[in-house]
This record gives structure tokens, sequence and C-alpha cells, in this order.
């Protein structure tokens, strides 16, 4: 009843061997939905469907013999793979297809579909044998599982690009926090320049003058903390060679040589203002006091690393600290004994004679993550 | 450049800076031939002036400008321009025309040190090392003779 008169196939054709008896029964009894066509009558017209066919289609067997297969087609079927089944068709080659097919009720379902062409002896096509299989809940979760990804890649994308966006306003909000405080720090510098030239007295002039170069290795640590990619540290080296020139303007190179062997340290960027104040102080201290008149001498700037700590020494062959009398006030050795507190270090003078060497020893970790947040006085 | 040093143009609108500078330039041997703090009075005076060299703030009083204030200035035949700003990475590949870059803060001595090398190149005067803290520009700069 599932087959009409379809050559070969033992139902309808009663001259067929009984061998091929079993093989018919066992397309009857498949699971899968199984169609045959005969391309040479008129418009390849279904010449056996088995059960399972039908119950996939809705139709009755005597709905579908001796119509082509194009009554599964519908509104939404992709025009492509039914062009894609034609020239299989026409060319007698196999073809393996998705394509969405309607139902009897009208229902679609996705209907993976396999076309072979079965020759006979001479090689010409006979029949087109398919076999049809319902992928419609395979393609109904590729889809929602496409959809999630989409969703998913969006939000990801969204949420870059909320990343970058924040990044980009801390980023001009560094720029622009970096600028104002290099140029307040040009301004409180000119300030303190300009009443200097101003000021009548010889020792208000020098005690502004001396002010001002404070100011200035501030300064300097803020140009080069910025200068870098990485505004969390700081590099002694280049602290140290700026501040040599700046030093060495101020002296005369024949009366006084400095010597600077500081190593590439990076210090961290909390502690580089009072380092560098530190440096300041015990070097201008060797220049200003230990070679009084006309006396000569050499100044030895040095810094190394060791193991987590930080070595400093500033050494002279001057006069001596006992017999540095011309610094009453002493303000810069008091500077420098509150610095290396506040970066929690130790300093000792050491009698040369002649001369003097100031060795600072201090532990080269944020005061943040040693005190965990009660430092006093953070520098930067 | 005449026997009384470089004829310098201030393009700075911060008072107490520009004043300081005019100071410093007096008694480094220059001659501070005027203060602007906006773009527009900056190229006035420039064609008024023709200064010898130009130090040019970024950030004027009316904005960003210092980097049109460099074009135009060195655009004008004899006259150096140096960029003097806290602010390098506004200033473009070509340093618009620009002979270098003082970083704000600038010390006294990197201020002397970069008008004696503009002078030594570009001004007749003795040659000189560029100086440290200057970043100068690898091609010609304009006011080249």
């Amino acid at each position: 009843m599932f087959g009409l008169d379809a050559p070969g196939l033992a139902e309808t054709t009663k001259t067929a061997p009984a061998a091929d008896e079993p093989f018919l029964a066992a397309f009857r009894a498949s699971a899968a939905p199984m169609v045959m066509t005969d391309p040479r009558r008129p418009d390849n017209p279904i010449v056996f469907a088995n059960p399972a066919f039908c119950r996939l289609t809705g139709y009755a067997p005597e709905e579908v013999l001796g119509r082509n297969c194009r009554f599964l087609q519908g509104p939404d079927t992709d025009p492509a793979a039914i062009a894609r089944v034609r020239e299989a068709v026409a060319a007698g080659e196999p073809l393996q297809v998705d394509i969405l097919n309607y139902r009897k009720d009208g229902r679609p379902f996705w209907n993976a579909m396999t076309l072979t062409p079965v020759r006979d002896e001479t090689g010409a096509v006979r029949s087109y044998f398919a076999v049809l299989s319902d992928v419609t809940r395979t393609r109904q979760a590729e889809r929602a599982l496409a959809r999630e990804k989409d969703g998913l890649a969006q939000d990801l994308e969204a949420r870059n690009r909320a990343l970058q966006t924040a990044l980009d306003q801390q980023t001009a909000l560094l720029h622009e926090v970096d600028h104002r405080v290099k140029n307040n720090l040009q301004v409180i510098s000119s300030l303190v320049l300009l009443k200097a030239r101003r000021a009548r007295d010889a020792a208000c002039r020098d005690v502004l003058r001396s002010m001002a170069d404070r100011i200035g290795a501030l300064a300097t640590v803020h140009r080069l903390l910025y200068a870098l990619s990485d505004v969390a540290r700081f590099d002694l080296r280049d602290f140290a060679d700026e501040f040599a020139a700046e030093l060495e303007a101020g002296i005369d190179p024949d009366r006084i040589a400095l010597a600077i062997d500081v190593e590439a340290v990076a210090v961290p960027a909390s502690m580089a203002a009072p380092l560098a104040l530190l440096v300041h102080e015990l070097s201008v201290n060797a220049v200003r006091h230990a070679f009084p008149g006309d006396r000569r001498g050499r100044v030895a700037i040095t810094a190394r690393a060791e193991g987590e700590g930080l070595i400093l020494e500033v050494s002279d062959d001057g006069i001596g600290l006992p017999a540095q009398s011309d610094n009453p006030e002493g303000f810069g050795r008091d500077l420098a004994g509150m610095l290396v507190r506040q970066l929690r270090g130790s300093l000792t003078f050491e009698d040369l004679e002649p001369g003097t060497r100031a060795r600072v020893v201090l532990p080269l970790v944020p005061p943040l993550a040693a005190t965990a947040g009660q430092a006093p006085g953070q520098g930067l | 450049m005449n026997a009384g040093g470089l004829r310098v143009l201030i393009v700075e609108d911060e008072v107490f800076i520009a004043l300081e500078l005019e100071c410093l330039l007096e008694e480094a041997g220059h001659v501070p031939v005027g203060v602007a703090t906006r773009s527009g009075e900056a190229i006035a005076l420039a064609r008024d002036l023709a200064p010898d060299v130009a130090l040019v703030d970024i950030h004027l009083a009316d904005g960003p400008t210092g980097v049109a204030v460099a074009q135009a200035l060195s655009a004008q035949p004899g006259t150096t321009v140096l960029f003097t700003t806290a602010n390098a990475k506004r200033v473009p590949a070509d340093f618009a025309g620009a002979a270098g870059i003082i970083a704000k803060p600038y010390s006294e001595r990197v201020i002397r040190a970069a008008l004696a090398y503009v002078a030594g190149r570009y001004h007749g005067g003795v040659p000189t090392e560029p100086p440290d803290g200057v970043v100068m520009a690898r091609g010609p700069a304009s006011g080249t003779p």
C-alpha cells in the first residue's frame, strides 16, 4: 500500500524476485522516513513512501504517491536549498541537505535529507532514494545556543567598551593632575625665586634660593615620575643624573669635584619625594659646608640596592663635621634626620679624617605596604 | 644675534612664571622683548617684534593653543621656537616647527643651557652641546639661517 508499481520493488512488481522481499519489509519497518521517486516518469513522482514518512509528514500514502516531492516545501523554505536538490537530481548526484519542510497541517520541520540516485546495470538512474530525518530540535537548540553566544559576545563587547571608557577617563584625569602638579611646582619655584631676586639682605636671599633648590628637587621627581609609563616606580639613577647636573651648575668645578655612582634602583613612587630631598640635603650640606673659603675637595654620592634595602652614601674630604661652624641653624641636617625617620631608615655620620661620610640605610618598601595605611607624611 | 644676547618672546599665561623667566633671561644676558598670555596676542607680538626665540607654553589663557602659536611663529624667518610645557604629550610628532621642548618644571640651568644651545645653532653664537632636560627636534627646525 505504500508503493505503486515502482519498478524493482517486490510489492508492486509481480515479476520481482522473491529475494527483494526482506529488503522491502525492512524499508517499511524502518523508523527512518524514506521515500523513492521515479525520474523516468513525468515530474519525477513518488513511487514509494514508508509509514515513518507518513507519520513524519502527516500525509496518508495515497496523498503522496504519484506527486513530486515539492509539496513538502513552504513559504520559509530556503530557495537555495531547493536549488541544490534540483541540481543534484539534474546531475544524478547524491546530496545531503538541511531543508525546511512542511507537514500536512502546515507545521514546519527541519529535514536533514540524504538523497541518493539509484542506478541500474547500464548506469542510468532508475530512481531517487531519500532518507529524511527530523532535526527540528537540534536546529532549535543550535539557534538558541548561537543566540546565547551572540548575546554573551555583545555583553562582553559592551563591558569592554565601558572598561575602555573608564580607562580613558582615568588616563585623561592622570594627565590633567600631572600637568597641574608640574605647572604649580613651576609657579611655586618662580614665586620663591622672584622674592629671592628682590630680597636686599644676602642671608634672606640665600635662604630663599635654598628653598627654591629644594622645590627644584621635588620638581625633578615629578617630571621623572610622569615621564615613564609606569607611574608607580621611580629610577634613582635618573634623578641622580639630573640632580648632579643642577648641583654642578651651582659650584666651581675647579674647586669641588663631584663623583656620582648611583645604581639604577627602582624606588616606589611614594618614597620618591622624601628620598630625592634626602639626597639633596646631604649633598648640598657637603658642598656648602665642608669646603669653607677656598678649600678644594671632592664630594661623592653613591647609592646601591642591597637585599630589600637601599644604601646611600654622601662622602666628602672637607673639614669634618665638628669644624663646620658656619652652619649654626643646621636646618639641612635636621631635614635629613626627619626624612630618614619618615623613610624608616637609619643615618650615621662617620669621620673620614679628613672629611665626613653620611651613610643612610633604608628599606625599599613603600610605607603604606609596611605600616598598613597609617604612615604619616606620605611624600607624594 | 646682537651683542645683547637673544631677543626672546615669552608666551606664558602664568604671570609669576613669565615674570621670573624675564628676570632669568636678563640675568643670562638675553633681552625679553614681551610676554603674551593668549595665542592671538603671541602671533601679533611676534610679527611686530620679530624675536630670535619664542618660549611657548602649550596651555595659554585661551586654551591649549600653544601648538598653533608654535606653528605660526616658527614659520616666521629668524624665529626659533622652544616649547616650555608640563604637557609634552600634546606636542605633535613634527614638533609644530619648534626646535625643542623644555619640560616643566624646568630649572634656571636648563633655560640658560637651552638658550645658549639655540644661540649657537641658529643665531651665530658659540656652538654648545644640546642640554639635558631639553628634547630637541630631530630635523632642521625653522629659523635655521
